[in-house]
């Protein structure tokens, strides 16, 4: 991004958050003046299968530059109001802004530059090999039938690094375990060069070995390019460790947001996760679950 | 790629990206199906009521009369009346090897048509007619022959438009808040199901056996007859629908990678799957319009090519290009010759071809039906 987009995005979101504030709906919980990369405003989502809403949030904030993990039990819409946020699902009222613009006046290709989304399954041609899948990353930043550019060459490159996936770039998807995979498709969001990356649940199902590599790569995103994350995690003990900042989410609201040391407490895992534990912080968080409640 | 040095990828780079993706698996597939072509058309150019030698036709094939001659070019491609020429030449040029080439023409335009759709569905056993295509030409070929017989000079063009319109229908049956690859499948079973039986309705309203035959001779597919008229009349939109396939295989692969991520990556799905079933109802089209409704190569060839190249539409657009051809003038060989002579519709024989293909597959392979 050239100084002056970035100058202009910024006016942006001031005046995006202007707007909240006059709302009178902005409220960051720590008293600090985060500035957000992406907003929900009022929204109410539903699938065309479900009668009732299946989320309602007065307003959630994704803080720029930080990485943002949604907490919550089975069925509580972190992945629901993921996708609306990834504009996956158009909610049934209100809107998200990205950069304090509405996420319906970006075109496709516009938005796929500013932001990523791994989703929670994701299936290929078992014969694709992992640096053709990169490739497809760069799909926002080409037109119908343009060729390859350097551009696109150096980011696929730099996403190969980063996920650390250059010692299979030439297997094929089909011949890989399950976290070998996940980190050739982690890559390939990587090509996408966004400057927002939305992650549903990219560790669930994957070895503490590759559980790991994938938190590690994210963060290490997120420290040298800046880049905002927000990341479904299932394991709240690994997302209080994790992240810079916590949503935790149940039956499809918000319960409660802020810095990890205050959002994670023995009430919320008792009022959201209904488990009984002990919350230490050493100063690591440190969670003990006992019994379910 | 993994294996060379920064400097070496630089300077092949350019080269790598324009041609990396051929290999050996396709480059055996192409000449193989060449091979195919070739013995074919000159089984085709040599065998036939006026018969001659292999030697005869060889050179009938390569007379420099009408090789080299731009004017008798300019008679087979835009019309006109053409300069004399030797017997020969004459029944090799103007009456065998037009076949041939209409033949090459459907079988690529059905291959292309088939691997498109079979990206768009997500559904390996997709075929050119999924979303109502022949079923919608069916009729309107039905309906020409039988009700409106003053309008058999256009019954090309009729069927052709049939079976755009039909898939209009389909889509606009599937349409609700967009459309996905279940909903048009779903849909191009209702019309062509309604379609089927009112084209099976209107055979009742048959008396005369030579109308029957022609109309089995349209709805199964029969390259009988066939000359330059039909060339002229495939060839353009063939090259219009072959080269938007051939710059569409990006937008295919990256739907292989399914609706959720095609869309996170920013392709306007609804658009790209409209567009791209366009082109393919296009070379569906086409080919119906000089051939009639020739089944399974839409089904078989894509199928066969990637079990040889694999699912990168890259190489099967190409692997595709080439091997239709090769099935159906082989299938045409059998077609035109095998009862002299009496000749079948060229549908009669890919769908012989076609079954057994399938049956081998099913038995030799566990994963058949994926993408």
């Amino acid at each position: 991004m050239s100084e002056q987009q970035s100058g202009d995005s910024q006016q942006m979101v001031q005046h995006g958050e202007t707007d909240a504030t006059a709302d009178g709906r902005a409220s960051v919980e720590d008293g600090s003046t985060r500035e957000s990369a992406l907003t929900g405003d009022a929204l109410e989502l539903s699938y065309p299968t479900s009668e009732e809403p299946v989320v309602e949030c007065d307003r959630i904030d994704i803080p720029r530059g930080e990485i943002t993990a949604l907490v919550g039990p089975n069925g509580s819409g972190k992945s629901t109001l993921l996708k609306s946020l990834a504009k996956q699902l158009s909610p049934d009222t209100g809107n998200v802004y990205l950069d304090g613009k509405s996420i319906t006046e970006y075109d496709d290709k516009a938005f796929a530059r500013e932001l990523g989304l791994l989703s929670q399954q994701h299936d290929s041609p078992t014969s694709l090999t992992v640096e053709d899948l990169v490739y497809h990353g760069r799909y926002p930043h080409r037109s119908f039938f343009e060729q390859v550019s350097d551009d696109d060459h150096d980011a696929v490159e730099r996403a190969i690094d980063l996920a650390g996936v250059e010692h299979i770039r030439d297997k094929q998807i089909g011949n890989l375990s399950g976290g070998q995979s996940q980190l050739a498709w982690i890559a390939m969001v990587l090509a996408q060069d966004t400057d927002v990356l939305l992650l549903d649940e990219p560790t669930t199902y994957l070895d503490l070995h590759h559980q790991l590599r994938v938190l590690e790569t994210v963060r290490q995103l997120n420290e040298e390019r800046g880049v905002t994350v927000a990341v479904v995690l299932h394991d709240i003990a690994q997302a209080a460790r994790f992240a810079d900042y916590l949503v935790a989410m149940q039956d499809g609201e918000l319960y409660d947001w802020g810095p990890p040391r205050e959002v994670v407490t023995e009430e919320l895992l008792a009022d959201v996760f209904r488990v009984e534990a002990a919350v230490n912080y050493t100063p690591d968080p440190e969670i003990v679950p006992k019994h379910s409640l | 790629m993994s294996g060379t040095t920064p400097t070496e990828q630089s300077s092949g780079s350019v080269l790598n990206r324009l041609f990396g993706w051929i290999d050996g698996s396709l480059v055996s597939l192409c000449l193989a199906s060449l091979v195919v072509v070739v013995a074919g058309g000159l089984v085709q150019v040599s065998f036939g009521a006026f018969s001659m030698t292999i030697g005869e036709a060889w050179r009938a094939v390569f007379d420099p009369a009408v090789i080299f001659d731009p004017q008798v070019w300019q008679v087979f491609l835009l019309g006109g009346e053409l300069p004399d020429l030797s017997r020969r030449t004459l029944i090799v040029w103007n009456i065998r090897l037009p076949r041939v080439f209409v033949a090459a023409l459907v079988g690529a335009n059905l291959a292309i048509s088939g691997a498109i759709f079979q990206a768009v569905t997500r559904n390996e056993l997709a075929s050119p007619f999924i979303l109502g295509v022949s079923s919608g030409a069916g009729l309107l070929i039905l309906l020409t022959l039988v009700v409106f017989s003053g309008l058999a000079a256009y019954l090309p063009l009729l069927a052709a438009l049939g079976g755009m319109f039909a898939f209009v229908l389909v889509y606009l049956i599937a349409w609700k808040n967009g459309t996905s690859p279940v909903r048009l499948v779903l849909a191009g079973v209702i019309v062509g199901t309604v379609f089927q039986s009112l084209q099976t309705g209107l055979f009742f309203f048959v008396d005369d056996i030579g109308v029957v035959q022609s109309a089995i001779a349209w709805t199964t597919g029969s390259l009988t007859g066939t000359d330059w008229e039909q060339v002229r009349m495939a060839l353009p939109w063939s090259i219009i629908a072959i080269g938007l396939a051939l710059g569409s295989s990006r937008q295919l692969n990256v739907l292989l990678l399914g609706e959720q991520t095609a869309r996170s990556l920013g392709m306007s799905i609804e658009k790209v799957r409209f567009a791209l079933s366009g082109v393919a109802v296009l070379a569906a089209a086409a080919s119906i319009a000089v051939a009639g409704i020739v089944g399974f190569v839409g089904l078989v060839v894509p199928h066969l090519v990637r079990n040889v190249v694999g699912s990168d539409y890259k190489r099967l657009v190409v692997g595709c290009l080439f091997a239709g051809p090769a099935l159906m003038v082989a299938a045409d060989v059998g077609a035109r010759l095998a009862l002299n002579p009496i000749q079948l519709p060229v549908g009669v024989v890919t769908g012989l071809v076609g079954g057994p293909y399938f049956l081998y597959l099913m038995r030799k392979q566990q994963n058949i039906g994926e993408v």
